[in-house]
């Protein structure tokens, strides 16, 4: 085992996972305290929904291999559902989000169905065509959805009482809950079953379906868990930016998110919180570009995927394989 | 009847002008699997850069459009030549090629807007001899000369790639890449000339689309790039004849859905289409069977 | 294995510029106002106490990059040219100078949100003049009421945009006014009866060809026979002008900017060169005629503002305009002059940058800008007089 650099840092983070951990959690928790304005503070919260958004879109892309660019459509239809509820109904947050997940994850069975038939490029293309369609019906569904007048003033989520805003810090809170959320479930799901099946879906679609996976099946599953982040992630998104229309979520969005997911790398999960960063950090960071900078995003993606197309953290673990714990027990009892 | 009749019409013109660009979209995808995202990009570029000249050289329209041609057929070559063959030669996967082509495209757009501005311009006309009028149904000599000009240019295109001898090139490197390198076909330089030809076809399209509505604006190949998209793979990506049917399917049923449904739903028809045919058919309408389904 | 190291470095380095990036944007003590990367030409007065002498501030927000780049950039030249002139004459508060902050936004939502907290958090700003789109100026406009800070909109439409606070206000026009005053051209000077609408799918053209609609409705014998909705940006309106051919319309009143009115003009004149086209002020500018030529003429608009009026300070404005910058200004570009201007005035009489009295004194003073008398209602809008002009032989050219 050579020890380059980045056994080191992987081995000297595997060994002290729980400390490693912990000042991360410290520090994420402690943000508030330091005082930063309320541009900054909301500047993190916003990385932390594309985060979400990116871990989200991560199963389907990074661990299940399909492509999606029409992932502001879910985002767009979680987003509205919670605009509407509490406006036109009332409901409670919880609830509100709730309904929006469910209602964004059926889209998604409904966008994961073309797998059945279509893989590659093409099925690409159909995500492309629904995020588009969704604008469509945005934009036509006037009753529904006022159209093009969008819709304003999206009441702040409450809970248990107290209404999270900028200022008293609850949004940032909130979002650092459904990040954690979040990322357990990911985390849970990709070391499952499941998890197991989307690898070797990704890998080899043949081999997987002669080892008895049905990959059609879990193809679907991934678009529905995928779909179900990014409609939690917009009806949290909606209250926060308090306007939205069709514009909001348009393609480039769609492409934001999955170069967050590139940028970051394909696959990993920590990769998804650092793609955020920078991604989102990038429009701020970049202004003395000034007209400039969105010629400079377009050279970096291009910089980026001819120097490292695996993304920023997409390198392959030099660590032996952690072996799960019954099965080392097993090994231990038949030695 | 006649109303139908006219926006039948005019949605044969419009869809003209769609197969026109789609034909570039399918050239690409034909040869490297490659959905070009820039494709609307070059499109745009070849109506500015045309309407440039135009006014800086003071040369006619016509000969501005040709010389926007050979500038966005370059510019399509050196778009594969910077950004897309180092990342074939490494075997990248092909969402690497997907996100290229997103960021080529963000550059060449504010390029524009940064040298050209973001407002609309005047384009001028190529043809103007008034109107044809027959039993209430009119066709005006933009709308016919599009088309007539968009026919030429796909028999031309369809002649080179089916006759000549790049043309076979063409055809075998789109079969078998690595078969064609042993036949001693230069594959380097047939992936070249392909992107030369879709960004002059593109070039034409720009030209000719723009002197059709006379407006030329960077944001331009967006929409008419996505619809172009649509209907190249509505008639199966890959193929020319494909290419023509699907822009006038996506025209018709555009100019159809306007007239039934209101303005309001024409631009959504593209994509409702588009969802359908993959569906039912995923390899378009004249595409050939490539597609692995597990 | 060099490799991995240069990946990791090259991590810390991105990471290492975003914080250094944050770190510009956050406010480090408030003798210190953080001068956003944005601005080039902003003299950091760095040490100089900002509470009295230092220079006043106004962030100008608006689309620099993008779509709508052109619009956004008019804002940006208006408000120079404006400052100069302030600045000429001795600046405001008694010699202090005027400094305009560019910040875009490229037309988006996210970002204005953005940058309205950003300029929130600064602090130092006397006032905001921008957001072009409605939608992007409601997303910023919440957080702008909230901090107390002046925010005038040359350009937002939207029905409930100055009704979001009593610290945003619009110099444009209010719609039910202009609309009227279009259908008065439409019916009193043209005598017509058969309307079609063209507009375009934005809140603007949405709640516009509202407004028309209910307008007609109260008018005896004049009826809407067609409407038609487009996307903005895309060229081809044959099916809008085969249904407004088909529903036999005298008079089509165009909801939408020059970029739709000129290629609109174009095809539907190709087809029937008698029909009226009549327009809104916002697609008043000389790019209109460049790109229409002679398929624009008769096309009749009220507006607010005319480049060509024989009024001195509004040929010295344009004359300006054109040398500094090349082209005329638009209409849009002479509201956003006078929005400066207005906010400038506020600022004198008030003896202050302090949102609340300036605000108060916003609904006071009334400013004679460019575009117009500018006096803002109690509702944060104005109300203004209307030239009507018809294009007649390349020319815009005044008809009462």
């Amino acid at each position: 085992m050579r020890k380059d650099f980045i056994y080191i840092v992987e081995n000297f983070l595997s060994r002290y996972k729980l400390i490693a951990w912990a000042v991360v959690c410290a520090g994420m928790l402690a943000v508030p305290l330091f005082g930063f304005s309320p541009f900054i503070m909301r500047m993190f919260i916003m990385i932390g929904i594309f985060a979400i958004l990116a871990l989200g879109l991560n199963l389907l892309t990074g661990y299940c291999g399909q492509v999606s660019l029409g992932h502001a459509g879910f985002f767009a239809i979680g987003a509205y559902t919670y605009a509407l509820m509490k406006i036109n109904l009332d409901a409670p947050f919880l609830l509100a989000m709730v309904v929006a997940m469910v209602i964004s994850a059926g889209c998604g069975f409904l966008l994961g169905l073309p797998t059945l038939r279509l893989s590659g490029n093409y099925l690409t293309i159909v995500t492309l065509g629904f995020g588009e369609i969704v604008r469509m019906v945005i934009i036509n569904w006037r009753s529904l959805t006022r159209g093009p007048l969008g819709i304003g003033g999206i009441p702040a989520p409450e809970l248990f009482g107290t209404t999270f805003t900028l200022t008293n810090h609850g949004f940032y809170y909130a979002m650092l809950v459904m990040l954690a959320l979040t990322g357990l479930t990911c985390y849970a799901i990709v070391n499952s079953r499941t998890g197991r099946a989307f690898k070797a879906i990704k890998q080899d679609p043949i081999a997987a379906t002669m080892m008895g996976i049905r990959t059609t099946r879990f193809k679907v599953l991934a678009f529905v868990l995928s779909a179900l982040i990014a409609g939690a992630a917009g009806a949290f998104y909606a209250p926060i930016i308090g306007f939205i229309d069709h514009n909001t979520f348009n393609f480039d969005i769609s492409v934001l998110i999955l170069t967050i997911v590139i940028v970051g790398g394909m696959g990993t999960m920590r990769g998804m919180f650092l793609g955020a960063i920078i991604i989102i950090a990038f429009p701020e960071v970049a202004r003395f570009l000034m007209t400039y900078r969105f010629v400079v995003y377009g050279l970096l993606l291009i910089v980026m995927m001819r120097f490292r197309p695996q993304g920023l953290l997409g390198w392959k673990s030099r660590l032996p394989y952690n072996i799960p714990k019954a099965a080392k027990k097993q090994l231990e009892a038949g030695a | 009847m006649v109303v139908f009749i006219q926006q039948f019409i005019n949605g044969l013109a419009i869809g003209m002008a769609y197969s026109l660009i789609a034909v570039g979209f399918s050239l690409v995808f034909g040869i490297l699997r490659l959905v070009n995202f820039a494709h609307g990009a070059v499109y745009a570029f070849g109506a500015q850069f045309a309407l440039v000249i135009f006014v800086g050289m003071q040369i006619s329209i016509a000969l501005a459009i040709l010389l926007a041609m050979v500038a966005a057929g370059l510019l399509g070559v050196i778009i594969d030549k910077t950004a897309l063959e180092p990342l074939r030669k490494k075997k990248s996967m092909p969402i690497a090629n997907l996100i290229t082509t997103i960021g080529i495209s963000h550059i060449l757009v504010n390029l524009m807007t940064i040298y050209f501005g973001s407002q609309t311009r005047g384009f001028p006309a190529l043809f103007s001899f008034g109107m044809i009028e027959v039993a209430g149904v009119r066709v005006d000599s933009n709308q016919l000369m599009l088309c007539l000009v968009a026919l030429i240019l796909m028999g031309v295109l369809t002649i080179v790639v089916q006759k000549s001898k790049i043309g076979l090139a063409i055809r075998a490197t789109e079969q078998n890449t690595k078969a064609a390198s042993l036949m001693g076909i230069n594959v380097n330089f047939v992936i070249s000339f392909v992107f030369f030809l879709a960004g002059a076809s593109a070039a034409i399209a720009g030209g000719l689309i723009a002197s059709h509505y006379r407006i030329v604006f960077p944001a331009m190949g967006f929409d008419a790039g996505l619809k172009a998209f649509s209907a190249a793979v509505l008639g199966g990506i890959g193929s020319l004849p494909g290419s023509i049917i699907g822009g006038l399917i996506v025209g018709v049923s555009e100019s159809m859905a306007a007239n039934f449904l209101g303005s309001a739903y024409r631009d959504s028809v593209a994509f409702v289409i588009l969802i359908l045919v993959l569906i039912i058919r995923p390899t378009g309408l004249f595409g050939k069977k490539a597609i692995m389904k597990v | 294995m060099k490799k991995k190291t240069i990946g990791i470095l090259v991590v810390l380095a991105l990471v290492a510029v975003i914080f250094a990036g944050c770190a510009q944007g956050a406010p480090q003590a408030p003798a210190q106002p953080a001068t956003p990367a944005g601005d080039a030409g902003a003299a950091p007065d760095a040490g100089a106490p900002a509470a009295e002498g230092g220079n006043v501030r106004i962030a100008v927000a608006a689309p620099l990059t993008g779509d709508n780049a052109e619009y956004g950039q008019g804002f940006l030249n208006a408000a120079r040219l404006q400052a100069e002139h302030r600045n000429a004459a001795g600046g405001v508060l008694g010699g202090r100078q005027v400094e305009i902050v560019p910040f875009d936004d490229a037309n988006s939502s996210e970002e204005a949100a953005s940058i309205a907290l950003r300029i929130a958090s600064d602090g130092d700003f006397a006032g905001v003049i921008g957001h072009f789109s409605s939608g992007v100026a409601m997303t910023a406009a919440p957080t702008y009421n909230e901090n107390q800070i002046i925010n005038i909109s040359p350009s937002a439409g939207h029905v409930d945009f100055s009704g979001i606070g009593e610290f945003i206000f619009r110099n444009n026009t209010v719609v039910v006014v202009e609309a009227g005053a279009i259908l008065d051209i439409a019916v009193t000077d043209l005598g017509h009866t058969r309307i079609g609408i063209l507009s375009i799918m934005t809140d603007w053209g949405v709640s516009t060809s509202d407004v028309i609609m209910n307008l007609v409705d109260a008018l005896p014998g004049v009826e809407v026979v067609a409407h038609e909705e487009v996307m903005e940006g895309s060229p081809d309106f044959s099916p809008a002008i085969t249904a407004f051919e088909a529903a036999d319309v005298d008079v089509v009143i165009s909801v939408s900017q020059y970029s739709t009115l000129a290629p609109f003009a174009i095809q539907y004149r190709t087809i029937n060169p008698e029909v009226d086209i009549l327009g809104f002020s916002n697609a008043y500018t000389r790019n209109l005629i460049d790109i229409g030529g002679e398929s624009v003429e008769r096309v009749r608009f009220p507006v607010s503002f005319f480049a060509d009026s024989p009024d001195p300070v509004i040929q010295a404005f344009v004359s300006e305009y054109i040398a500094a910058n090349g082209y005329s200004p638009s209409a849009l570009t002479a509201q956003a002059f006078d929005a400066v201007g207005i906010l400038l005035d506020a600022i004198d009489a008030a003896g202050t940058t302090e949102g609340e009295p300036v605000r108060q004194m916003l609904h006071e003073i009334s400013h004679n800008g460019v575009a117009g008398v500018v006096s803002f209602d109690a509702g944060g809008d104005v109300m203004r007089d209307f030239f009507r002009v018809v294009i007649q032989d390349g020319e815009f050219r005044l008809t009462n």
